[in-house]
């Protein structure tokens, strides 16, 4: 009985993870522009490498991490909260190096996520503050604790009930991506959703 | 850990009982430049008399030498250059010129005698200038204790050139990953008798000694979030000391023991905090704007250093320990952070940022002078020996994150060398 179910959810997961590719090339187009992404980047290109990258979208941690729009809209949600975490429904915020501000394609996804955040106002979620490794480890608990809560506040001025967001700071102890390069630091500078209550 | 710090005391205890013949606060040696002014030991082997355990005997003397060997403070004379003086017994003063005219400055001999399970030590240093017996010492103790007799040993002699406590019965906690998750240790100096003392399979994090190098204060994220615990190594007892919502990092004691301070803060913005150490409701110190973190008593207990974004990069401020009279003590650095306050409280060590590497920097605050101590890689959380004469600090320079000693002329030497090893902290073994 189980491994029948078990069977169905990973054929399931197949098919969702297929329909993915797709939304993934069609939603980025939307959030971040590709001209404004090119000359941004090249304009950091010539800046001294500390200053960060400000626009490369870093592939997420979880790699089936867009959802087909017709389902976030139908609100049919996963049955538990590992699926919907799993399913990736929040987009992270992405910061720049020693920053907490939210950048404005930050500030577009964050968006996304409050207008789904409104559609289920059930769900409570954790957002978790994440450094890159180049300050000391006491500064960085300190920067992803800055940068969790810059997250939590945006979301509250957008409407989100403060009382759904709880925020924790993990600095550099929990990254990513493991390089010791602007490759991996651009991805564990972030802001990461985890849902806590469906 | 618990039956060894009981032999320590029980040594420590023994040797109390005949004090030393100098007075203790006559200091031979005012060591302002470390590596330059050098106190010359010529130190031959010890008589060894009968019924010694001879590997007991040998590895004190080879124990002695080797922590003086290490010393910028302490040179030894050499052994071609010792089997050169022909010691006449019945002059002297020939003999005393003898020594001299190898380099010697002071000659260290002594005894060592041995009953059973029973060791003693007995040593005279003379002075060869004046002829005078500069200290005399006598130590008992178990066969097993040869090691931590030597180590005391050297740490009177340092104490009698130098004035401050020599370094050769301290530890250095650190926070290592060795074992699959961030954990606390502690070993010995020079890298010696490691111990792992957390098992929590949790993150640990910024370790720091109280005065006495009985409590150790840490952040864990035992219980989910970054909270602040105290712990007993030699008792196993932990105990959550401030649970602020959000953050609570990086602790340090106050000189007297009494207070932690560390940072906390809700709502995204951290400050300095300090907390009793008996237990207490926190309390605020800082209302700067942005990151404050990193808090570090001055020796005195008047002034707190800590890190502060407050003018866009993390830079180092100083405040009297109540909080207030707030001022920035960096000006020049890109990045200054972990502030470390020597022990004679004139000099700040930091982490700064040269050419996108960390390296460890120090601030004179008599005349605000910078000094960058370069090393290859990147070098970060400077630690003062307790004496002040030699800094531990955190370099990737062979791969990983490794501790290292220094001393200011730039003899870096790797401590740890399995998995990362980061926060070292630094105590002096308390007797």
């Amino acid at each position: 009985m189980s491994s029948l179910w078990n069977k169905l959810f990973l054929v399931c997961a197949l098919i969702s993870a297929l329909g993915l590719v797709q939304a993934c090339a069609h939603r980025k187009a939307v959030v971040a522009p590709e001209p404004q992404a090119g000359s941004e980047s090249e304009k950091v290109a010539s800046q001294p490498a500390e200053k960060g990258t400000t626009t490369i979208s870093p592939e997420p941690r979880i790699s089936a991490a867009e959802t087909p729009e017709s389902a976030i809209r139908a609100g049919e949600l996963p049955a538990n909260v590992e699926e919907i975490n799993k399913a990736g429904y929040l987009k992270d915020a992405f910061f720049d190096t020693d920053k907490a501000d939210l950048r404005p394609d930050a500030r577009d996804l964050l968006a996304a996520d409050a207008s789904w955040l409104k559609d289920h106002p059930t769900v409570k979620f954790l957002i978790e503050g994440h450094c890159d490794e180049r300050n000391t480890e006491e500064y960085n608990l300190a920067l992803g604790w800055r940068r969790a809560n810059a997250v939590k506040a945006y979301l509250a001025s957008l409407g989100v009930g403060a009382d759904r967001i709880s925020t924790i700071s993990y600095g550099e102890e929990k990254p990513f991506a493991t390089c010791h390069n602007e490759s991996c630091w651009v991805q564990n500078r972030r802001a990461h959703f985890v849902v806590t209550a469906r | 850990m618990k039956r060894r710090v009981f032999a320590i005391c029980a040594l420590v205890a023994a040797i109390s009982a005949g004090r030393p013949a100098v007075a203790q606060d006559e200091v031979y040696l005012k060591v302002t430049s470390p590596g330059l002014t050098r106190v010359v030991i010529a130190m031959p082997d010890f008589l060894s008399r009968p019924g010694t355990e001879p590997s007991a005997a040998s590895t004190l003397l080879a124990t002695l030498r080797k922590d003086l060997g290490e010393t910028a403070v302490v040179g030894l004379v050499s052994p071609e250059s010792a089997r050169l003086v022909v010691v006449d017994p019945n002059n002297p003063n020939l003999t005393r010129q003898r020594w001299r005219s190898v380099g010697a400055q002071f000659l260290l001999d002594g005894s060592i005698a041995g009953a059973g399970n029973q060791l003693v030590l007995e040593v005279r240093l003379w002075d060869l200038t004046s002829g005078e017996v500069a200290y005399s010492r006598r130590f008992q103790g178990t066969v097993n204790l040869a090691t931590t007799m030597a180590h005391s040993l050297a740490n009177e002699l340092i104490h009698l050139f130098t004035g401050k406590p020599g370094p050769f019965l301290s530890r250095i906690a650190f926070v290592s990953d060795r074992s699959g998750s961030k954990e606390l240790w502690v070993m010995r100096w020079d890298g010696s008798e490691l111990q792992q003392l957390t098992s929590h399979r949790s993150i640990a994090l910024s370790p720091a000694w109280s005065p006495d190098g009985q409590w150790l204060a840490f952040t864990s994220f035992l219980r989910g979030s970054p909270q602040l615990f105290i712990f007993r190594p030699t008792e196993g007892y932990l105990k959550a000391i401030s649970t602020l919502p959000g953050v609570n990092s990086s602790p340090n004691f106050s000189p007297d023991g009494k207070l932690i301070a560390f940072a906390a803060g809700d709502g995204g913005e951290t400050d300095i905090f300090a907390v009793p150490t008996e237990g207490g409701t926190p309390f605020r110190l800082t209302h700067t704007r942005g990151i404050s973190t990193q808090p570090a008593w001055s020796p005195s207990g008047r002034q707190i250093a800590f890190t502060s974004s407050a003018a866009g990069s993390p830079q180092l401020y100083v405040m009297d320990a109540e909080g207030t009279n707030v001022r920035r003590l960096t000006f020049e650095d890109k990045y200054a952070d972990e502030a470390s306050w020597a022990p004679d409280g004139v000099k700040i060590a930091y982490t700064t940022l040269v050419d996108d590497r960390f390296q460890i920097a120090t601030l004179d605050l008599r005349n605000n002078e910078r000094t960058i101590i370069p090393g290859p890689g990147s070098n970060e959380s400077p630690c003062w020996s307790p004496d002040g004469t030699v800094l531990a600090f955190v370099s990737n320079r062979t791969g990983g994150k490794q501790i290292f000693i220094t001393d200011q002329i730039g003899r870096p030497r790797q401590i740890t060398t399995e998995g990362n090893n980061i926060q070292p902290a630094w105590v002096a073994l308390v007797q």
